[in-house]
């Protein structure tokens, strides 16, 4: 009858899981939001909703990378995404993508410059 | 013939009043007499003698045997009213006995049992038995012997079902333990490769069977009629309770949680009303068709919260209905580990503990759609308010504060520090520290500016939240930014003038960014 040890930790009673509602992490179409990917809110939460959703709408008022969010709300970047593409697919978030390295100037050009800077 | 006749006589007058009967036997002597007179007064001279010698001894005979008659009958009634006498009593006896054996088992020996059961000695269940008085003592002898060999054995059972019991939660408790370290390394590892999709799904297949174990623990700990599970210390919110609870059964996903009720229940309860639910919903996914929801929803009402688990599955029958009634009644009477292997719904077993122990009112009824809708009424008293409405997650104090972020709209901010951020300072550090004096000063110029236009207005709002707010706000590109500025409060001045033309060399790659990511955005 004795309680085995001492205290538990305090935890949740629930699974990550139940928090990413049983849905595998990579759904079929292509994986919407990467690491980096910036996650903005477009609504405001709801009350029905589940907390770590609701959670995620109230910080995202203000662009928060995918890897933040997952520090804040202390969940694993995989059920974070999760519950990302709930919310995408729900349009109650966007994506931005992070300035993909397509965009960054040629190396080339960036030491032409350099080089010229240097002749001045 | 004449003493036959007698005889019979004399046999018959016993039944009658004694002076009577005294009376009859005086008549055969009597008689005979009279017949032997009348034989000497006909029969010739010659042989009246003779006659009158055999008449005298004849009725001396008669007279002898009449006597004899009249003792004997005597003696039998005087022995019949004595066995009558005597039957009566071992009648009277055997029924005192026959009462006291209907005592013995009726009542003497459920009142000992049961002050046996709950935990007095043979000897002290056996001190306040009283016998009754007026029957022997060899009678009650053997009723005590009886009664203390019964006693014995009830005390040895128990004894043997307690220590079987005993084994059984101890075992579970073992496996308790170990599922929950389990699931704490589980917990670990999921968190440690939460960037691989395909490492952490197998770790939650893992963790969810884990769980499934630790609620078999559960069952069997409560069944032995420990309590289940671990102590929790704090209240959990019941949102939480309710998916602790899905996540202890096998389809979990065919659960759709709705609205729940904003309370929280003390730590005490959380672990027997998460396992009673968990029953309640393994039972309702079990026997309803795979594709079928479960509906699980917590409304509060005037006794407490009601929490309704709806499935779709085969309905309740009248007698299934009666059946299940049943189990929870037995479960709440006391519960004998040789019927496990009876009821199949073990679960049902569990949960009528529960109820009873923790006061949980529980119903099965027909549901509306078809299947069955589990009702449960967790009492007010172990209902508290939540400290955190919308659950743990909510009131995680890491949270970055909502409001001064709603500040800053959403649409610009991003574009003016994302091109920035995450185009430029990377390559434009390195190269920095490749040895480029210049670009390094541009950088952090760039920098201040957007960032110090932003928060300058709430800094003048609310100064004190300032340097709070500075570690929770930045993203990314603040963080590399405060790296950069680190020693460069100095060139603001400067840098309102240098800007313009750093800004404006590299401005055709800005600018073609900036604009990208905007439409991107919209």
């Amino acid at each position: 009858m004795s309680e085995p040890g001492k205290p538990w930790d305090e935890g949740g009673p629930e699974r990550l899981y139940t928090v990413s509602r049983g849905r595998a992490p990579q759904e079929p179409r292509h994986r919407p939001v990467e690491l980096v990917s910036l996650i903005v809110a477009r609504a405001e939460p709801e009350p029905g909703m589940a907390p770590e959703a609701a959670a995620v709408l109230r910080m995202c008022q203000f662009p928060l990378s995918v890897a933040e969010i997952s520090a804040y709300l202390v969940l694993p970047v995989s059920t974070v995404t999760v519950l990302l593409a709930g919310l995408l697919r729900d349009d109650r978030v966007e994506v931005r993508a992070p300035v993909p390295a397509a965009v960054l100037p040629d190396p080339e050009l960036l030491q032409a410059v350099m080089h010229g800077l240097q002749n001045l | 013939m004449v003493f036959a006749g007698t005889s019979s006589g004399g046999g018959t007058s016993p039944g009658g009043r004694r002076p009577a009967s005294t009376l009859v036997w005086v008549i055969p002597p009597a008689a005979m007499a009279f017949c032997a007179g009348l034989a000497v007064a006909v029969v010739p001279s010659g042989a009246r003698a003779m006659v009158a010698w055999c008449g005298v001894a004849a009725t001396l005979a008669v007279a002898l045997a009449a006597a004899e008659a009249m003792r004997r009958g005597r003696l039998i009634t005087t022995l019949r009213t004595r066995l009558a006498a005597q039957e009566a009593g071992f009648r009277q006896r055997l029924a005192d006995q026959e009462a006291e054996i209907r005592r013995l088992t009726r009542e003497v020996l459920p009142a000992t049992v049961a002050r046996l059961r709950r935990g007095a000695m043979v000897h002290e269940a056996m001190k306040d038995v009283d016998y009754a008085p007026n029957l022997d003592p060899d009678f009650d002898a053997a009723h005590e012997q009886l009664l203390r060999w019964v006693l014995d054995t009830v005390r040895t059972e128990e004894d043997l079902r307690d220590a079987a019991q005993r084994a059984f939660v101890n075992i579970a408790r073992r496996v308790q333990a170990i599922v929950h370290q389990q699931a704490q390394d589980m917990r670990e590892m999921e968190d440690k490769h939460g960037a691989d999709p395909d490492v952490f799904e197998d770790l939650l297949h893992l963790d969810h069977g884990n769980a499934l174990i630790g609620r078999l623990a559960d069952s069997i700990a409560v069944l032995g009629g420990s309590r289940p599970g671990r102590q929790w210390q704090k209240e959990v919110p019941l949102f939480n309770v309710c998916r602790g609870a899905m996540s202890r059964i096998l389809e979990y996903e065919r659960v759709d949680l709705h609205s729940v009720a904003d309370v929280a229940i003390v730590g005490p309860s959380v672990e027997p009303l998460i396992h009673a639910l968990a029953e309640l919903l393994d039972n309702a996914t079990r026997y309803s068709p795979p594709k079928t929801r479960v509906h699980l929803t917590a409304i509060e009402v005037q006794s407490g919260v009601a929490i309704e688990i709806e499935d779709a599955g085969v309905g309740l029958s009248e007698e299934a209905r009666r059946r299940t009634d049943a189990v929870l009644l037995q479960a709440a009477t006391g519960f004998d580990l040789n019927d496990l292997g009876e009821t199949p719904r073990l679960g049902l077993a569990v949960v009528g503990r529960l109820a009873v122990r923790y006061r949980f009112q529980i119903s099965l009824r027909p549901s509306a759609y078809g299947g069955v809708r589990a009702v449960l009424v967790v009492p007010q008293d172990i209902i508290c308010p939540t400290p955190a409405p919308g659950g743990a997650i909510a009131r995680a104090a890491k949270l970055p504060p909502p409001k001064p972020i709603k500040r800053a709209t959403p649409l610009p901010s991003p574009t003016r520090p994302g091109p920035v951020a995450q185009g430029r300072p990377g390559p434009g550090f390195r190269q920095n520290g490749a040895g480029l004096p210049q670009r390094r000063r541009r950088m952090p110029m760039t920098a201040p500016a957007p960032f110090r236009v932003d928060s300058a207005p709430p800094a003048a709002s609310a100064t004190p939240r300032d340097p709070a707010r500075q570690p929770v706000q930045p993203g990314i590109w603040l963080d590399a930014f405060t790296k950069g500025l680190n020693g460069e409060p100095i060139p603001a001045a400067d840098a309102a003038t240098d800007a313009p033309d750093p800004r404006k060399s590299p401005s055709t790659p800005d600018s073609s960014s900036t604009p990208n990511t905007s439409d991107k955005d919209e």
